[in-house]
């Protein structure tokens, strides 16, 4: 799939952008502060309906005015429609086809994309909340019913948590409700971890020979789930719904004590290994590297094979931060199948036949000139 | 202040309407003034009379004029069947279908921690307290089929179990004369899962 045209009205530091797109790479080059990564996060929130920056959405509408589009006319199996988010103070529309889509889960997914940020590096080193927003993001992406469900356990969790905060307070001792909320929240807490396991299987088969490759053979990569019960990736939703259930109630006394809710998915933990030895701790700034970019690669392989079409691919200023080995070995996978977005200050230094056949475009205070 | 102060009183009530914004409420205040006086007045009647004459009803919690309503009056109706919904609006949804002649029971919400609604604050004491009294042999759970909805029924059906009522839970699945490939995929799987022998 590609994006052939994007539309920017009021959207950050961009008033009115019209603009058309090579469907293999595009390099678009600015000083800092222009509006590079603006123009990356406006493909990023048209496939997620999200920023992958800030969750205040009403930064993206630029200053004092009343909102912000962005538009843009994606390929999909050989098939050309319109995709529309609308950000204003009353809320966000996302529109497939010029029609609203009042579920989320019945818009993300339509659009499929892969960003490489910087920030990914924090993938690896940086706390569990990261790794888990990239597990449902990007399940989510292949999998649109995940974002329902997700949303449902989310709803379930806050209810539960309410409910033990004021068992905690002895505002009340209902048990029986307690127990309810905890039979529903099992249900939707086994949904998601099933389909976690699955989505881990394929990313798992996919990362694991690229990053044997850009490390050139000297690691290995295994990623390993870290759930807040002891349960084995082969099992089936009821017993996974029995352990959780068993385990609740062993707890029980403790969440009361403690006021919230101490286990379920969204305290889980993907941990990374490279040659048996724990990345986040024990790796060095290149492995933590290789490794986030190993994860990325993985999904535009995964998500090729799920789909049945490429991602779109979103590099935000980070080719300069790759060694030659790296970024030849990242231009070489993205070669003429990928639609690329690449941001860079310069392209001088970087010698690789992709981009010199790419488009070039230049961003200079929220204007685009090709 | 642009307007009088009689008709930005006026506007003022209309916005506190659900689904009405300062134009709409502008637009109904102007047509106010342009009605006659006794449409005016059958009007304001009516609005008073509503909120003043009906109460809820202290057997059921349904909206009535009288105390009981007509429906836990009516002896025709099979009183060991209770059909517990989450609003007034749900039991003229339900007798709107003709097909149900037991009598209901209106909780007035679901329970929601979240927003400081538990059980004691939806009518759930009056309906176990009925239980006691009435010859109950089914109990029909028809909330509605969301997380606080489907938590409201399993936290009733866990305390009328004991009592050996039978309670049921309305099925969920696909809609009558809708098409199985236009069903959604949480639709499905519960339709699957409620299927029955035929």
């Amino acid at each position: 799939m590609h994006i052939e045209q994007l539309q920017l009205r009021n959207y950050r530091n961009y008033s009115k952008l019209d603009i058309s797109f090579d469907d293999k790479v595009n390099v678009i080059i600015g000083e800092n502060a222009q509006g590079k990564t603006n123009l990356m996060e406006a493909i990023y929130v048209l496939a997620f309906s999200k920023s992958h920056r800030t969750p205040r959405e009403k930064e993206l509408i630029q200053w004092e005015k009343e909102y912000a589009k962005i538009e843009g006319r994606i390929t999909k199996r050989k098939q050309s429609f319109p995709l529309e988010i609308i950000v204003s103070s009353k809320g966000k529309k996302a529109k497939l086809n010029r029609i609203e889509q009042k579920r989320l889960s019945d818009y993300i997914g339509t659009l499929n994309v892969v960003m490489f940020a910087p920030e990914d590096l924090t993938l690896v080193k940086g706390p569990p909340q990261i790794r888990r927003r990239f597990i449902d993001m990007e399940l989510g992406q292949i999998q649109p019913r995940y974002i329902y469900h997700l949303g449902q356990y989310q709803k379930v969790l806050k209810q539960r948590n309410y409910l033990l905060k004021q068992i905690q307070r002895r505002q009340t001792s209902d048990k029986t409700m307690l127990e309810v909320l905890t039979e529903q929240m099992v249900e939707h807490a086994a949904t998601l971890l099933e389909r976690r396991f699955v989505f881990l299987d394929l990313l798992r088969k996919w990362a694991a020979p690229i990053h044997h490759g850009i490390s050139r053979g000297l690691e290995t990569l295994e990623i390993r789930y870290n759930p807040t019960i002891e349960v084995s990736e082969r099992e089936k939703r009821e017993k996974i719904e029995t352990i959780y259930l068993n385990k609740f109630h062993e707890i029980q006394e403790k969440e009361m004590e403690r006021g919230t809710t101490l286990i379920g998915p969204h305290r889980d933990d993907l941990i990374f290994y490279v040659n048996n030895k724990d990345v986040q701790t024990f790796g060095s700034q290149g492995q933590q590297r290789t490794t986030a970019l190993s994860i990325k690669l993985a999904e535009i392989d995964l998500i090729y094979n799920e789909v049945g079409e490429y991602p779109i691919l979103l590099l935000d200023d980070v080719l300069s931060e790759l060694d030659d080995f790296r970024q030849s070995h990242l231009l070489n996978t993205i070669q003429g199948k990928v639609q690329t977005f690449v941001s860079t200050t310069s392209v001088d230094g970087i010698n690789h036949e992709t981009l010199k056949k790419a488009e070039l475009f230049r961003v200079s205070d929220g204007n685009v000139y090709t | 202040m642009y307007y009088p102060e009689p008709i930005s009183k006026l506007i003022d009530s209309f916005t506190k309407l659900p689904g009405i914004g300062p134009k709409t409420a502008v637009r109904l205040a102007f047509f106010v003034l342009n009605m006659k006086d006794d449409d005016v007045l059958e009007f304001a009647n009516a609005l008073v009379n509503a909120k003043r004459e009906l109460s809820h009803c202290s057997i059921c919690g349904h909206i009535t004029d009288q105390d009981p309503c007509t429906i836990c009056q009516d002896t025709s109706r099979d009183s060991s069947i209770i059909c517990v919904v989450q609003d007034p609006k749900d039991v003229i949804a339900m007798e709107k279908m003709k097909e149900y002649h037991g009598k209901y029971h209106v909780l007035h919400g679901a329970i929601s921690p979240m927003d400081g609604i538990g059980p004691e604050d939806i009518n759930v004491p009056d309906l176990l307290n009925r239980l006691k009294d009435e010859e109950v042999k089914e109990i029909i759970l028809a909330t509605n089929p969301n997380i606080e909805g489907e938590a409201t029924a399993m936290y009733i059906s866990r305390l009328v179990k004991p009592s050996g009522i039978k309670t049921t839970r309305i099925a969920h699945g696909l809609p009558v004369g809708g098409d199985l490939e236009y069903a959604d995929e949480v639709t499905l799987s519960k339709a699957l899962e409620g299927r029955r022998d035929l």
